[in-house]
């Protein structure tokens, strides 16, 4: 009797470690960092730690499972309420915690996979996106549907965003490509590198970015490179996260085409550099400021 | 020429000085003696200005320290201090230049004169510096340096020499050089002297005048037979002491005399 | 001694006596061979830039100083002369003002390690740009103004600090300096993290300096203050000399120390405040420039500090094209490469003394 007893603990105690059971409660899904990630097939429980990931979660019709978000979750207007652990680049570990994530959303775009790490060491699964376009930006709308069980809204999302995508790439098909300077900071001079998202949304909306091939994605740039490059438009982000400051164009600028013939274009900076549903808002604000004529009904 | 009456220096509340007074004629040397703490050297650095008095004034040519500023004091009286450490590169030649600032034509810029590099060439001679004279300071020993110093001051060719401990760290031999050097200023050139020292016999064998010292307050002064006797010494320092001529030159000579002695 | 053989002594003594000596003709000369350097320096450096510009329409153009555009494009005319030439110009301010104020604070520190950084007055001048920005953001003078007050005070609490009973000794002064340096760099941080960062600019403009931008007005206020501030500080120099060697010492020769050392601190703050508003902490240029002067050309301050402003001009705008070519059209911050370029110098400077 006792070794049956003993038995039937055992079993039980080390059902954790055995082979899944019949019906599966978890899934195996690889994030973009290549990392494999066990989780629970139902989570009621997740903390977003980009604001990117907050939009697409709330997008995809998930929000109310959202426990935790960053200082800069400013967007949509029910982020709000959902409690802050921190900001993008010093999240708190101990009210992560508190909170009993079942997983933690992270995306390259706003931190760096150090934090991983010691999320790891606490035992909470992690899944990290990488997005560094447009196509980025579905993949990780899928992704989360994924996980969150939110597959048919984020489908019908991806679908809607990218026609809205097409019907931009076909307004624009007759048109030729403008030069533009996004200027991220006067002074110091900032501009967007290769690996910059809004170099793509730039492309996309039929323009080019002259620092396009500069290596990274926010370097401080030369202001005689800039006054070289003769920019025919210049994409000012401001208003959103980033605030009222970038608002005049850098002395080098001045005298570019663009700063003469008054192509200089305000745009909020959270639609330009956040990977998330909204960039398609940035996108269509952008082809319409760059190529007015081809938008006109 | 150079008069202190009934100094009182004070550190906050400790009393360092109490009313000592002393007049320093010119051609005399005149030593301080005293066990450690008397307020020697606190004496020392009120003479110049270095310190201000609580009480008591000092008049140097029958005027009151205050009314001179600090080149013109620098002209008149030198002092021979401890040398602090040198943490920068300097020639011994560029060292005793230094003492001609108080000569310069402009409050601080301008350049040496030729007069200023034929004082500090003599001066160096005179001080047996006149080789080393290209060599850095801390290429010197100890000794050499001490003799710079010495150098600087001399080089300033002020009437009023205030030497606090200059032969320290000097051996035998340039201990009389370089007190036989500040009684040859004394005698040809007319300077007064005042050496602060702890060798009771160098300052009998030098001084024409003797200040004893202890807790601040003048015990004697006077000449040195005058000064340098067994129940004054005895007071002063607390050890027994033996006095008497030196068998050469005459002058008073004080043997300490060790209680606790090893056992021979 | 007969009057013929202390003759031939003195004449002997005055040919070995007088060769170190740092005469009026020998600061001339080097001054005359810096400046020199200097020119040459600015325009060599002009001619290069992560825009190609071609030599000779380049040279003919700065040769006529801007009033003939020499077969240069609009373009390549504007390069030049709105954006590279203001910044060398800049770069030379700024390290001609940390040289002299480095090689002043170490005479009458008496510590040859003493710098405005390590003494936490360029931190000191940091933060009071910083109050500007913040406080008064739209009045451009009030940062240098304000940078000025931030060096003095940081200056004051350091030199309090080192007080002790023996005086401020040198060792006091850099335990002191380090205090006060770390304790703002934080404060710096602080500001910088918790502030809107477009308006008071990332803590690596700070910390790590930066030539790229400033105003066309407060430019010419930068150089005048170089200017000034070196030849008020070279018109001390004799003071400092005996400053250099002991406090005491010098206030027995002569010397008003109290008036000096207001005049040192005073002015050397306004060339720090004025170098870190326009550029950020550029660090290294006040320990290694005024160690090489001082090892070449004599430790006299009649030299060492006018040699220092010059040499610390040329030091500056070489780091600042480097950092401005290197990784062109990207720009690192010029602090980098004078630490880079300083540190190793300086440990060859410590093992050759």
């Amino acid at each position: 009797m006792c070794l049956i007893l003993v038995l039937v603990f055992y079993l039980g105690c080390s059902g954790k470690h055995s082979a899944p059971e019949t019906s599966p409660t978890v899934r195996d899904v690889t994030d973009d960092a290549g990392r494999r990630v066990v989780l629970p097939l139902r989570i009621d429980r997740v903390i977003s730690l980009a604001p990117n990931l907050t939009e697409i979660t709330f997008a995809i019709g998930a929000g109310d499972r959202l426990v935790g978000r960053t200082s800069y979750c400013n967007f949509p207007s029910e982020a709000k309420t959902v409690a802050e652990v921190g900001d993008t680049l010093h999240p708190n570990l101990e009210r992560i915690i508190a909170l009993r994530p079942q997983l933690v959303l992270i995306s390259t775009a706003s931190q760096l996979e150090v934090f991983t790490h010691q999320l790891e060491s606490q035992n909470i699964p992690v899944f990290v996106t990488d997005p560094h376009d447009l196509e980025g930006v579905f993949r990780s709308i899928d992704q989360l549907g994924t996980i969150l069980g939110q597959g048919n809204q984020a489908k019908q999302l991806v679908d809607h965003l990218r026609a809205r995508t097409a019907a931009v790439a076909e307004a624009l098909k007759q048109t030729r490509p403008v030069t533009v300077f996004y200027q991220l900071s006067a002074e110091p001079l900032y501009t967007a590198g290769h690996d910059a998202f809004v170099t793509d949304l730039i492309r996309r909306a039929g323009g080019r970015s002259v620092t396009a091939e500069v290596p990274g994605a926010w370097p401080k740039y030369s202001a005689e490179s800039a006054l070289a490059a003769r920019p025919e438009a210049i994409v000012l982000p401001t208003g959103g996260s980033m605030g009222e400051g970038n608002s005049a164009v850098a002395e080098a600028l001045q005298r570019s085409p663009a700063a003469i013939q008054g192509k200089v274009y305000k745009i909020n900076d959270d639609l330009l550099v956040r990977p998330g549903p909204r960039a398609i808002d940035g996108l269509e604000e952008m082809a319409r400021a760059l190529h007015p004529d081809a938008f006109k009904q | 020429m150079l008069e202190a009456r009934e100094l009182t220096i004070k550190y906050g509340e400790r009393i360092a000085v109490a009313g000592v007074s002393i007049v320093l004629k010119p051609g005399e040397i005149s030593a301080i003696i005293g066990p450690n703490g008397a307020g020697k050297s606190t004496f020392l650095e009120a003479l110049n200005g270095q310190l201000e008095p609580a009480s008591g004034v000092v008049l140097i040519d029958g005027q009151p320290l205050q009314k001179f500023n600090r080149r013109t004091i620098g002209r008149r009286i030198a002092v021979v201090a401890q040398e602090a450490e040198l943490r920068f590169p300097v020639t011994v030649l560029e060292f005793v230049l230094g003492g001609r600032f108080a000569w310069a034509a402009n409050a601080s810029w301008g350049w040496e004169t030729d007069h200023d590099i034929t004082v500090a060439n003599e001066v160096l001679h005179e001080t047996e510096l006149a080789e080393l004279s290209g060599r850095l300071m801390n290429e010197l020993s100890g000794g050499e340096r001490q003799r710079a110093v010495l150098a600087r001051a001399l080089a300033t060719e002020a009437a009023v020499l205030l030497l606090d401990e200059p032969t320290a760290n000097l051996d035998l031999s340039h201990q009389s050089t370089l007190l036989a050097l500040v009684r040859n200023r004394c005698d040809n050139q007319g300077a007064a002297a005042l050496v602060v020292t702890h060798d009771i016999n160098l300052a009998a064998e030098f001084a024409d005048n003797v200040l004893l010292m202890k807790d601040g307050k003048s015990i004697n002064s006077g000449k040195p037979q005058e000064v340098l006797t067994p129940s004054l010494l005895r007071d002063a320092f607390e050890i027994r002491v033996l006095v008497d001529a030196h068998p050469v030159t005459g002058v008073p000579r004080v043997t300490p005399v060790h209680e606790t002695r090893r056992q021979v | 001694m007969t009057v013929i053989e202390s003759h031939r002594n003195r004449s002997r003594t005055v040919y070995a006596a007088s060769y170190n000596r740092t005469t009026l003709r020998k600061t001339l000369i080097a001054c005359a061979v810096l400046t020199g350097a200097l020119l040459l320096t600015v325009i060599m450096m002009s001619l290069v830039g992560s825009e190609h510009l071609p030599a000779s329409a380049s040279l003919c153009a700065l040769f006529s100083f801007g009033r003939s555009q020499c077969a240069l494009t609009t373009d390549q005319f504007d390069i030049l002369f709105q954006i590279r030439l203001p910044r060398i110009l800049l770069a030379a301010a700024v390290g001609g003002s940390l040289a002299t104020a480095g090689a002043s604070y170490q005479a009458l520190l008496r510590n040859p390690l003493a710098e405005p950084y390590l003494l936490g007055i360029s931190n000191g001048a940091a933060v009071g740009t910083m109050v500007a920005l913040v406080f008064f953001g739209g009045n451009e003078w009030s940062r240098p103004l304000l940078a000025f007050v931030g060096a003095l005070l940081a200056t004051l609490a350091v030199y309090r600090l080192a007080r002790g009973r023996a005086g401020a000794t040198p060792e006091r002064l850099v335990l002191a300096g380090v205090i006060v340096t770390t304790f703002l760099s934080s404060v710096i941080v602080f500001v910088t993290t918790l502030m809107d960062a477009t308006r008071i600019r990332s803590f690596t403009f700070w910390l790590l300096g930066d030539l790229s931008g400033t105003s066309k007005n407060l430019l010419p206020v930068a150089i005048a203050i170089a200017i000034v501030g070196t030849v008020v500080l070279a018109a001390n120099a004799r003071s400092l000399n005996l400053l250099m060697l002991g406090e005491r010492d010098a206030f027995d020769l002569g010397v008003e120390v109290g008036k000096v050392r207001i005049v040192v601190f005073v002015v050397a703050s306004l060339l720090v405040g004025s170098s870190v508003a326009a550029s950020g902490s550029v660090g290294y240029v006040g320990l290694v420039v005024p160690h090489l002067a001082r090892l070449s050309l004599g430790s006299d301050n009649r030299l060492s500090i006018p040699a220092a402003a010059l040499g610390g001009a040329v030091f500056v705008i070489v780091a600042d094209t480097v950092a401005r070519t290197m990784i062109a059209p990207r720009e690192l911050p010029v602090g980098a490469i004078t630490a880079l370029i300083g540190a190793p110098l300086f440990i060859y400077l410590l093992k050759r003394t």
